[in-house]
């Protein structure tokens, strides 16, 4: 039926909000593939989370049919995030693509994860389409926005696409572009199959399922295949077509197409993203050059608040790890809270998703503690320690010196702001590196950072300096000796563990009074006065005390209905549940990140 | 065994209330007086009281004083038997409805003790709860109890309020000792849904200064205090019942009954009580709800909880608040030595 050469296969790509997850979403109702009553509603973003905050975590896969001059044309499109944490998703979606759009926003222009996210399609020798979108609001510029992309990226934007992903201006003008300008597929189609898995995940019906590029030959129901990573021969016992309402089955998935793999299987260890997918008696010579395998770098203690609930909380993370293959994690125990993971993460955002995820996909209740960074440690001896922890961190005695991660921080922002960016640079001990004036009103910064002052909120706070308006990317830059130290809290006279971070020394003082400060408004009155404390070694350098309550009691007439009266404490009960008693004391989850409050 | 029955009838609907009581329901009066009289017998022959067992019946509502006497008549004569002698018979009432005449005509029905609603003695703070009454006909129903030969008269307080000072509830406590009453509850006003007050939740001010001045000053005029919200030098045989779960019929549209392990809730809806007075929901009662039951009603008043009564790990806990002195122990049995902590105290030791 359908021509290899007529098969399109790209990503959309760009800076945060904007547009891309919309503009799919026209693409999709373009080519027909929903029906009326879908019309409308976000297609892309199919999970809660991504509904209830407006952005894409997930890439996001459609396979759309298009007619044009009466040639039949499929189109694989995947819709990936834009935020810094996921790019990730950005670089699998790309590995898998032959093409892909460049969205940038008409009136907000070249923003950081915009120039990220281009040296990654360009990393892959990808056919990249600028695409200006938003040219329906008033103050959209495109000429202005196509000056910078020439400028800041060099990419040739006489042929871009200006386009409203809302209103659907420019749309069918962009599919015909896909169709001349997107490569189609290479492959041999005579060749044994050859399938890279570019994404996984759990479903409780169905099983691990596989979505797949077919590079060579192709895949189809009841083949023997063989996974070369794993080394194990399995069945395909269905074959589907992707898309975030209604998935449609096949018989088979041809060379240069996409798909998913049902293969029933309940270990989930078995479809590894990156690992390649080929026919058991007629194998590939060679696999798929692999995925760049992520690295986590930012790092929490994950707890369940019920204490016998850690097996669960393994078995949710194995199942979130075949669909996030980003995080990493390794059990460990805390004094204060028991047992748990420590998580490994690609950022701040990531760990609030994979928690929220953790509670409200497998029910569970967690506590996460306050991320850090790996730091090496070389100890007197010459031995040298890697922690992810700040409780590991040896005494005072036994360290020689501590290394911590650097970042090379790219930041752009209007000219307006950056006065208060470099101050709020300033106090995160960054060192500038570049200062570039993309044009008058617009400022590219290069600066390096310890990793551990922007793993915390830097990205909130930029964001609140600069009203939301400048934008930040970073890459990893290596080791450099820091002048550190422990920050432990004591919460009525007892060290919490879970509580510990570690900070330059210049600032421990104030970061204890503020630690401690912040810990007192987190902290509710309980039956007893609580003392909390910053110490660092064995010196307590700050003190706050939480008043013992005065008064938890309903002083009414319930006559004989107690029941009542009982159901109201147990409501009370099932809130103090969700707190994690340490001794006679119970804290609210909150106050293990209470370090995310400080300034 | 107590007994309590509803009238769930009243003049008006302060805006705090969520009683069930209706306004507007007065055609049904004669045949509810009936309808309760069925569930009496009925409850009877379940609850099953030896003669003269019963040490208390407690009439409340709604408003009881919106129910001619005569009206009670077939329900007394049905109970009498079960009463013991010296039976605690309690009546609520309202202040504008009770007049001399209703007061007297109950007294010879068997009641022995008046319950007046006066939540305060300032006409702007009534005005402000939505009472139909004012500070003159609060005085003047107390003084026709006097009259009629009460001598256990109480009232309700409601404090809590916006319009509360220490001025205003000092001025209500001063009226209070002129009169000749031995009993007072104070309340402290609860936001309640479906009542006027639920859309301006402003209108209560739940200070702790204020409650705590308020209950030291209502003990300072003479009242001790044996609950959280119950003074006098006369303690309700009624109340203590319930706190140390004894078991209780409940009559009428609105009442709740309890026996051993079961709550039992008539219908709410008057017309259908009347249908079918025998018909009513059953609430059973786990081991562990009656547990923290008796924890946080013997919390919140003199009565204190049996040691017998906790576990092993509850215990502990009990040692840690005896050793802080937030508990005091006596014999047997742990005492609250601060009510307002009650529930807290409770969710500690049950946790
Ligand atoms: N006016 C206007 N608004 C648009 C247009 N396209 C998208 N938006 C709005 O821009 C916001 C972000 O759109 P999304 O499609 O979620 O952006 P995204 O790029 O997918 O965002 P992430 O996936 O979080 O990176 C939404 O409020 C959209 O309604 C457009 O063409 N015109
Ligand atoms: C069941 S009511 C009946 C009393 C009688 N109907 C009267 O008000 O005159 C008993 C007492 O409960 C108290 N009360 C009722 N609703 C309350 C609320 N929402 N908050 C505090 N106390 C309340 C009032 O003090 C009231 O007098
Ligand atoms: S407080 Fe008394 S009078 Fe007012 S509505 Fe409630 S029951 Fe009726
Ligand atoms: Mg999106």
């Amino acid at each position: 039926m359908s021509k290899q050469s007529n098969i399109r296969n790209f990503s959309i790509i760009a800076h945060i909000d904007h547009g891309k997850s919309t503009l799919a979403d026209r693409l999709i109702q373009e080519c027909g593939a929903v029906s009326e009553r879908e019309l409308g509603v976000q297609m892309m973003d199919t999970m809660d989370i991504e509904k209830e905050r407006g952005i894409t975590i997930k890439a996001q896969s459609v396979r759309l049919d298009y007619v044009k001059d009466g040639e039949h044309y499929i189109l694989n499109l995947i819709d990936t995030p834009g935020h810094v944490d996921f790019s990730y998703e950005v670089s699998r979606s790309l590995a898998s693509s032959d093409g892909a759009l460049l969205i940038v926003d008409a009136s907000q222009g070249v923003e950081a994860q915009t120039i990220a996210n281009v040296y990654i399609a360009l990393e892959n020798d990808l056919e990249l389409i600028p695409v200006i979108n938003k040219i329906d609001l008033p103050a959209a510029d495109p000429d202005r926005v196509k000056e910078e992309i020439e400028h800041t990226i060099g990419l040739d934007c006489t042929d871009a696409l200006e386009v409203s992903a809302k209103s659907g201006i420019g749309v069918k003008e962009l599919l015909d572009a896909i169709i001349k300008r997107i490569p189609a597929p290479e492959g041999d189609k005579n060749a044994p199959t050859k399938a890279i898995i570019y994404d996984s995940w759990f479903d409780n019906y169905l099983g691990a399922l596989a979505l797949v590029r077919v590079y060579d030959g192709q895949i189809h129901k009841g083949q023997e295949i063989y996974v070369m990573g794993t080394k194990k021969k399995h069945e395909v016992l269905n074959l589907m077509y992707p898309h975030p309402l209604a998935l449609k089955k096949t018989k088979q998935i041809k060379t240069g197409e996409v798909g998913i793999v049902v293969l029933g299987l309940k270990n989930i260890g078995d479809v590894q993203v990156g690992d390649t997918i080929t026919d058991n008696k007629n194998k590939t010579a060679h696999a798929i050059k692999g995925l760049e395998e992520v690295k986590s770098f930012v790092f929490a203690g994950l707890y369940p608040i019920e204490t016998d609930k850690f097996e669960d909380l393994r078995d949710a993370l194995d199942k979130l790890k075949l669909n996030d293959s980003s995080i990493s994690y390794e059990p460990e125990t805390s004094v204060a809270l028991g047992f748990g993971f420590r998580v490994g993460f690609l950022g701040l955002l990531h760990m609030e998703v994979v928690k929220e995820r953790l509670e409200r996909e497998f029910g569970l209740d967690l506590i996460a503690t306050a991320p850090t960074v790996t730091y090496r440690v070389e100890k007197t001896g010459g031995d040298i320690l890697e922690i992810q922890n700040p409780s590991q961190l040896p005494p005072v005695n036994e360290i020689e010196k501590i290394m911590e991660p650097y970042v090379k921080a790219t930041i752009l922002t209007p000219t307006e702001f950056l006065g208060n960016v470099i101050t709020l640079l300033n106090t995160k001990r960054a060192i500038q590196e570049k200062m570039d004036y993309l044009s008058v009103d617009r400022v590219l910064l290069e600066y390096s950072i310890p990793m551990n002052e922007i793993v915390m909120d830097f990205y909130d706070k930029l964001k609140s300096v600069t009203k939301g308006y400048a934008s930040f990317d970073y890459d990893q830059s290596g080791y450099k000796e820091g002048d550190l130290v422990k920050l432990d809290v004591l919460v009525a006279g007892e060290v919490v563990d879970a509580l510990s971070i570690i900070v330059p020394k210049q600032n421990a003082q104030s970061r204890g009074r503020d630690f401690v400060k912040a810990m007192k408004e987190i902290v509710p009155r309980q039956l007893f006065e609580v003392a909390i404390q910053a110490s660092i070694g064995n010196k307590v350098i700050a003190r706050e005390t939480v008043k013992s309550m005065g008064k938890n009691v309903t002083a009414k007439c319930y006559g004989g209905d107690i029941t009542r009266k009982r159901k109201l404490l147990e409501k009370q009960k099932a809130g103090k549940k969700r707190m994690k008693s340490i001794g006679r004391v119970q804290l609210p989850q909150e106050a293990f990140l209470t370090v995310l409050k400080l300034d | 065994m107590l007994i309590y029955l509803h009238i769930p009838f009243c003049d008006s609907k302060c805006y705090y209330c969520a009683f069930n009581s209706y306004v507007d329901k007065f055609d049904l009066k004669t045949k509810y007086m009936q309808a309760i009289t069925k569930q009496l017998q009925f409850e009877l022959s379940l609850f099953k009281p030896a003669k003269n067992s019963i040490k208390s019946l407690f009439i409340g509502g709604g408003t009881p004083s919106t129910v001619e006497a005569k009206l009670y008549e077939r329900f007394f004569e049905i109970l009498k038997p079960y009463l013991k002698k010296s039976a605690e018979i309690t009546t609520e009432a309202n202040p504008n409805s009770a007049s001399l005449q209703w007061q007297q005509e109950m007294m010879a029905l068997g009641v022995n003790r008046i319950s007046f609603g006066v939540q305060s003695f300032d006409d702007k703070k009534l005005k402000f709860l939505g009472r139909n009454h004012n500070k003159k006909t609060a005085l003047q129903a107390i003084l026709n109890a006097k009259k009629a030969g009460f001598e256990n008269i109480s009232m309700d307080l409601i404090y809590g309020t916006a319009k509360d000072t220490k001025m205003l509830l000092l001025n209500d406590l001063k009226i209070v000792k002129s009169l000749p009453i031995n009993h007072l509850s104070a309340y402290s006003l609860t936001i309640e849904k479906n009542t006027p007050f639920f859309q301006t939740p402003d209108v209560a001010n739940d200070s702790l200064v204020l409650a705590k001045f308020f209950t030291k000053e209502i003990k300072n005029a003479g009242f001790p205090q044996y609950e959280i919200s119950n003074f006098g030098s006369y303690q309700s045989i009624h109340n203590l019942g319930y706190w140390a779960q004894d078991d209780y019929m409940g009559v009428g549209s609105g009442a709740v009954g309890f026996l051993k392990d079961s709550r039992f809730y008539p219908c709410k809806n008057i017309e259908k009580y009347i249908q079918n007075p025998q018909n009513r929901q059953i609430e059973n009662l786990s081991k562990e709800a009656l547990h923290v039951e008796s924890i946080f009603l013997g919390l919140r008043c003199k009565l204190g909880v049996k040691l017998a009564n906790f576990n092993q790990k509850e215990l502990e806990k009990i040692n840690i608040l005896l050793n802080s002195g937030k508990l005091r122990q006596l014999n047997d049995r742990i005492y609250n030595s601060d009510y307002f902590l009650s529930d807290e105290i409770t969710l500690f030791i049950t946790d």
